[in-house]
């Protein structure tokens, strides 16, 4: 295998105060506990995995069910500890390692501190955020309670890793088939969606966000949303003066879990590729090797997949580069947007076009 | 008057009977409300559509009462029978059951199938919290498997989903998650093994399926998953018919045709939510090849409803 040059986005660790967190505070939180991914993590067993695979770095993040169990104090020391955790990896091994670091949320206040201790003390890459929150009901990251956390991310310009939940409406709806099949897409839609017809996206366009698994399932869902755009024309205009579509493909999307030429062909057919991430959700799945062999029979040419592997990332995460990227000429943003994803798939059909028909006066409620 | 070549698979009905009882509960929409038989005909002449197999949307048939239930299902069945009478060649009818009723579903699925000749039923993606692969249906699945029948699945917002994001309406990402639920059931629970000859018909391209794919295949792999799936994974997948309604676009027809196939995708429009010929034009742009566009126009539908071949003079 060639020098280690990935860049994984989506990459866990779990601390052993974390571990002891799911086992003490965990039995509260319905789904999805103290798996054996979890378990049996361990840095060696990190690294063995990334030099498997030619992984150069993983931005590593806390996995689902997150920091938050019902104790606000609980969450605030939770987070902090995950995050010193987290730094004390990435001081070890600054190139292999970087960090998204972990907020107390729903608790505003103490998240806008946490986010100041873990770029400004931490130095931390970026942010990890969660889907959905309950806060008196659940809320998604498009919801007013919380403007100040996103007003705050966006003065900072920060990179933000929204990773999915089981959403508190949706655990364990069925016996056999775990959340994390069908609801942790599923979440990521709705924020995706909260987040846009929100108004938010476009309101703090500084944030530089990362959504896991190719979006949830939003590309496949994206004649709907094409179709609820085109509706109650003032209220999308001041929701996103930009357009829906400008704020969707500035968003970043990673691969892990959904290397599928389908899914793939169809997140590209919306989806330019510098937008597209590797990543590959360990220590869940069949490990980051598998997922390579996976990605690479999703009909990426050459250049793409180093565009994928690497360099979309190098853009968001610069100080990774070596002395050889900084020799290469800076890709732009839309530069490799040309092929589909697979001979097999429908070509580029970019997306679909909403219908003159008046949307408001037909849609399902 | 162009060439009539299409089947159209999802396309709703409102007798205005049903329609009287609703606008009881809550008004219907617009779309609803103004619905004709004649604007369903002149909807598929514009579209080249020869029949439709109409069926009842949402709010459905059950408001917690059985009686109410059974009479609602009869007579949109009935109505439906005198479309089909009143127009020949125009219309099928996806009967409505008065489900969760067991005897009166199993009651109506025999007058709909024996006596009204109905060319399949119409079933709901989940019924409270319950999804289709739930041990609840084996009654109801034993007989459609018995017959052989078709079961068309049409999506709701499940009870868990209701008005989760305020500004985001629920036909957004609600429907096509609670197809994708209902899929994952059947599939996961044995049902759709065990029950190998209901022809099943999934709404809106299989919801949101094809693109959770790697989820599923992945959830297969385990040992004690796998056990439960004699015909594994992917053959089950490919057994099934997936709609093009509100899906007609390469997107979303490109992801479904890696996971399914071209051979099992069916014309459909939810009409009259949206209109037949915005589906025609999505499919002309979703790069599909000539015969993948006769397949999904009427030779697929062909197979599930091979009585329908001497309408087709294509």
């Amino acid at each position: 295998m060639a020098a280690p040059h990935r860049i994984d986005v989506h990459h866990h660790f779990v601390p052993q105060i974390y571990k002891d967190a799911l086992i003490t505070l965990g039995s509260a939180c319905p789904a999805p506990g103290y798996q054996a991914p979890i378990a049996n993590w361990s840095l060696e067993r990190s690294l063995d995995q990334m030099d498997e695979a030619g992984i150069a770095s993983a931005i590593v993040s806390v996995t689902t069910p997150g920091i938050h169990f019902g104790d606000d104090g609980a969450a605030r020391k939770l987070a902090r500890q995950c995050n010193e955790a987290g730094a004390r990896m990435v001081a070890d091994r600054p190139q292999r390692f970087g960090l998204f670091a972990a907020l107390p949320l729903p608790d505003i206040d103490a998240s806008l501190n946490e986010i100041a201790y873990a770029l400004d003390e931490l130095k931390a890459d970026g942010i990890g955020l969660y889907t959905s929150y309950e806060a008196g009901g659940v809320k998604f990251l498009g919801d007013p309670a919380f403007a100040p956390l996103l007003s705050e991310l966006d003065r900072r310009k920060a990179l933000v890793f929204v990773h999915p939940t089981s959403c508190v409406c949706c655990s364990d709806l069925q016996p056999g088939i775990a959340d994390a099949i069908i609801e942790y897409g599923t979440d990521t839609t709705r924020t995706i969606a909260s987040l846009v017809f929100g108004g938010a996206a476009a309101r703090f366009p500084h944030i530089r966000y990362i959504f896991c698994h190719a979006g949830g399932t939003m590309p496949y869902l994206i004649q709907r949303f094409v179709d609820f755009s085109g509706r109650d024309k003032a209220a999308m205009n001041a929701a996103m003066p930009n357009g829906m579509l400008h704020e969707l493909t500035r968003f970043h999307y990673d691969l892990a879990q959904t290397a599928h030429p389908g899914s793939v062909g169809a997140l590209r057919n919306i989806i330019p590729l510098s937008q597209i991430l590797f990543g590959t959700d360990y220590p869940y799945g069949f490990g980051c090797a598998d997922q390579v062999t996976r990605i690479a029979a999703c009909g990426f040419t050459a250049a793409e997949l180093a565009s994928v592997d690497r360099s979309n990332a190098l853009r968001l995460l610069p100080r990774f580069g070596t002395l050889e990227d900084r020799l290469q000429r800076p890709a732009r943003r839309d530069e490799h947007v040309v092929e589909p994803a697979t001979p097999s798939a429908a070509p580029a059909r970019g997306v679909p076009t909403p219908a003159a028909r008046d949307r408001a006066a037909t849609e399902k409620t | 008057m162009a060439a009539l070549t299409r089947i159209d698979v999802h396309h709703h009905f409102v007798p205005p009977a049903y329609k009287a009882e609703m606008n009881k509960k809550r008004p219907m929409q617009p779309c609803m409300q103004t619905w004709t038989i004649q604007n369903s005909i002149d909807d598929m002449d514009k579209a080249g559509t020869q029949i439709s197999l109409v069926s009842i949307t949402l709010p459905g048939l059950y408001f917690g009462h059985v009686e109410e239930a059974r009479k609602l299902s009869r007579l949109c069945n009935d109505y439906g029978m005198e479309m089909i009478r009143n127009h020949p060649g125009r219309f099928g009818l996806f009967a409505a059951i008065p489900w969760p009723d067991v005897e009166g579903s199993l009651k109506e699925v025999e007058y709909a199938l024996d006596t009204l000749k109905a060319d399949g039923i119409c079933l709901y993606t989940s019924y409270g919290d319950r999804w289709l692969g739930h041990s609840d249906f084996n009654p109801l699945f034993e007989e459609l498997n018995r017959r052989k029948a078709i079961a068309y699945v049409h999506p709701h917002a499940a009870a868990c989903c209701e008005n989760l994001i305020p500004e985001v309406n629920e036909s957004i990402i609600e429907y096509g998650t609670d197809t994708t639920r209902a899929i994952n059931s059947m599939i996961f629970t044995g049902a759709s093994a065990r029950y190998p000859n209901i022809q099943w018909i999934w709404s809106h391209a299989g919801g949101t399926m094809p693109f959770l794919i790697e989820r599923m295949v992945n959830l297969a792999k385990i040992p004690q998953v796998a056990a439960k799936l004699p015909n594994r994974l992917m053959p089950e997948l490919k057994r099934f018919y997936y709609d093009t309604a509100q899906a007609s676009n390469g997107v979303a027809l490109g992801a479904l045709k890696a996971v399914a196939g071209a051979s099992q995708i069916v014309f459909g429009t939810d009409y009259p939510y949206r209109l037949s010929i915005e589906h025609v034009e999505g499919l002309a742009g979703a790069g599909l090849s000539t015969e993948e566009m006769i397949g999904i126009d009427h030779r697929n539908a062909l197979r599930l409803l091979p009585n329908l071949a001497k309408l087709i003079k294509a």
